[in-house]
């Protein structure tokens, strides 16, 4: 069984944009480390000849026409932005 | 007249006209505000409630007639975006996030006529079983030991949902269901949770956490009232994709508490030496009833259920991780300033999450990384069809599936868990439900010992949410049970 260590959780970590301190990463091995020894018991279930279930409904997803609506204006839609100028969401400069 | 009332009883004095709707609500806000201590609500809409409480009173004296929801003061778990009223899936991160549109679900409450008292506390974006990761704090469950006079939790996630309705803060309440997260609680507190099959219900403008998984449904003190809010919300959405076609019954008018020549379902699997003794009780006492009023008890087999906790607990982060990546701090929500984007991202979301959600996002980001996602992902999908063929095998030869709610009665939120696995276990016998998409509802039956509410769940095919409810209406009127706890709070 893979244990969690300190390269794997600031992998993780990064990869689920997250910064964490060294008592927090070291809170999450110990508890990600219990959770997989946990999940681990599907190993011992042969699911060879099996297909996978994403979603339970026994039904091919509804499609609608796509037509044009009024939706939500420009103004609702940056009631709850952080921060906004002339109409668009703002953001820190990403190209120099 | 006006303590722990039913929508059908409330329905009736709107009607009569022996109360209005702006006094039945006014007398609700006030137990509202006297019950701070328990913890419910995040947000009560006090000014919306009277507004709509007025439009009820207007119809009302215009003769028009009134459908049973008119007037009815309802609360939603704050999972569900209402247009202008503050909803923060109990996180930090929408702690200022006031939805410019409302959820289908909360929509199609409201077009009846229905007064929204608030939004209830619930676990952090649903993930839990004790409301304990509310960065709200965790709600108080009204029932208490006679044993100790320790705060017990109401269950979770929808623990504001349930303790708002067993405290007679509100009539009936909304919640959702990912795992439990509906028929745990009303079974901590002693009422009716309801969790639709798959579909049944629209997702939108629910703040998802497993899109795969959620459903959105009633906890109510009775089986008529779970059958009259099923009917008002249930439907196909053309919003949400999932959303079923199957159409929407008439629950109420139809509910009919004969249970002669059904079959109903015993899982051997849910018998283990671990169950408490007086939960076993209740549920040998169910299967005597059922058997007394005409059903026949059938032994059946779920060989599977071991191996849906562990798929669930792959499956429902991984899909999480997915669906919360949208809180970055750009559109809406907590911001936290960055030098970078990337920084910002981090920032907003290690500052806006708590600590079960990073456990989860975390967990998800690992079993669908490059190299695992077969392995865990994939295998647990695999799992979920083996769950789901036990299920449609068992309902070959029984029309309903009867076990207990949980493994254990409300516990003091004192208690704390070392190992995040042992939370998990809370979720034992509402997990298979949720993986193969199955309408399934806990009733309240008994106490415990020391003086605590125990709950049976019943299962049934996909979209035989009628046979579901007659069933646990013909247990609820065997029962008898209409107990609610001392108002200590007061």
């Amino acid at each position: 069984m893979i244990e969690f260590n300190k390269k794997i959780t600031l992998k993780l970590a990064k990869l689920s944009r997250l910064s964490l301190s060294n008592s927090q990463l070291e809170n999450l091995e110990k508890d990600l480390t219990s959770i997989l020894s946990f999940i681990d018991q599907l190993k011992e279930i042969n699911t060879d000849s099996i297909d996978p279930t994403s979603n339970s409904l026994d039904q091919n997803l509804i499609l609608r026409d796509d037509l044009a609506e009024d939706v939500l204006s420009n103004e609702k839609l940056l009631q709850n932005v952080p921060e906004s100028e002339l109409g668009f969401f703002v953001v820190p400069k990403v190209i120099e | 007249m006006l303590e722990n009332l039913t929508i059908e009883q409330t329905s009736k004095l709107l009607n009569s006209k022996k109360a209005s709707a702006l006094e039945i609500t006014s007398h609700y806000l006030k137990k509202v505000s006297d019950a701070n201590k328990l913890n419910c609500f995040i947000t009560v809409s006090e000014d919306h409630a009277i507004k709509a409480a007025i439009q009820t009173d207007n119809r009302i004296s215009k003769n028009k007639k009134i459908g049973l929801l008119d007037g009815v003061p309802l609360a939603y778990k704050d999972l569900f975006c209402t247009n202008e009223i503050l909803t923060t899936a109990s996180s930090k991160i929408l702690s200022n996030f006031i939805p410019t549109y409302e959820s289908t679900v909360t929509s199609n409450c409201q077009k009846e006529g229905a007064i929204v008292l608030g939004k209830l506390n619930c676990d952090e974006f649903a993930m839990g079983s004790t409301n304990k990761t509310s960065f709200y704090g965790p709600v108080i469950n009204p029932w208490k030991s006679n044993e100790s006079d320790e705060d017990l939790v109401p269950g979770g996630s929808s623990g504001g949902s349930a303790a708002s309705v067993a405290a007679d803060l509100c009539i009936a309440s909304l919640g959702t269901d990912t795992g439990g997260s509906i028929r745990q609680p009303a079974s901590f507190t002693g009422l009716v949770g309801l969790k639709p099959s798959y579909g049944r219900v629209s997702r939108w403008g629910v703040v998802a956490f497993a899109s795969s998984l959620d459903q959105a449904g009633p906890i109510c003190k009775t089986v008529e009232d779970a059958s009259i809010l099923l009917e008002a919300i249930s439907g196909h959405d053309k919003k949400d994709s999932t959303s079923s076609i199957e159409p929407n019954e008439h629950f109420y008018k139809n509910l009919n508490s004969s249970v002669k020549d059904l079959k109903i379902g015993i899982p051997k699997e849910y018998l283990s030496d671990d169950l408490p003794e007086e939960i076993q009780g209740y549920w040998n006492e169910g299967k005597k009833i059922l058997s007394e009023n005409g059903a026949e008890i059938v032994e059946i087999s779920l060989p599977s259920t071991k191996t849906a906790l562990p798929a669930y607990y792959i499956i429902a982060p991984a899909e999480a991780s997915s669906n919360l990546s949208r809180y970055d701090g750009v559109r809406y929500g907590l911001r936290v300033k960055g030098e970078n984007l990337t920084e910002m991202y981090e920032l907003t979301r290690s500052e806006g999450f708590g600590d079960e959600v990073k456990r989860r996002i975390m967990m998800g980001t690992y079993v669908l990384s490059s190299g695992y996602y077969d392995a865990y992902y994939i295998k647990a999908q695999k799992v979920r069809s083996i769950i789901k063929s036990d299920f449609d095998l068992a309902f070959k030869s029984v029309d309903a599936i009867f076990t207990p709610t949980t493994p254990n009665t409300a516990f003091p939120i004192s208690k704390e868990e070392l190992d995040p696995v042992q939370n998990y276990l809370n979720d034992i016998f509402t997990v298979p439900a949720n993986l193969a998409g199955l309408p399934a509802i806990s009733i309240p039956f008994g106490l415990s010992k020391s003086g605590l509410p125990i709950g049976m769940q019943l299962i049934t095919n996909t979209f035989k949410e009628q046979t579901l409810l007659n069933i646990a209406k013909n247990l609820q009127d065997s029962i008898n049970f209409n107990i609610y706890p001392n108002q200590w709070w007061k």
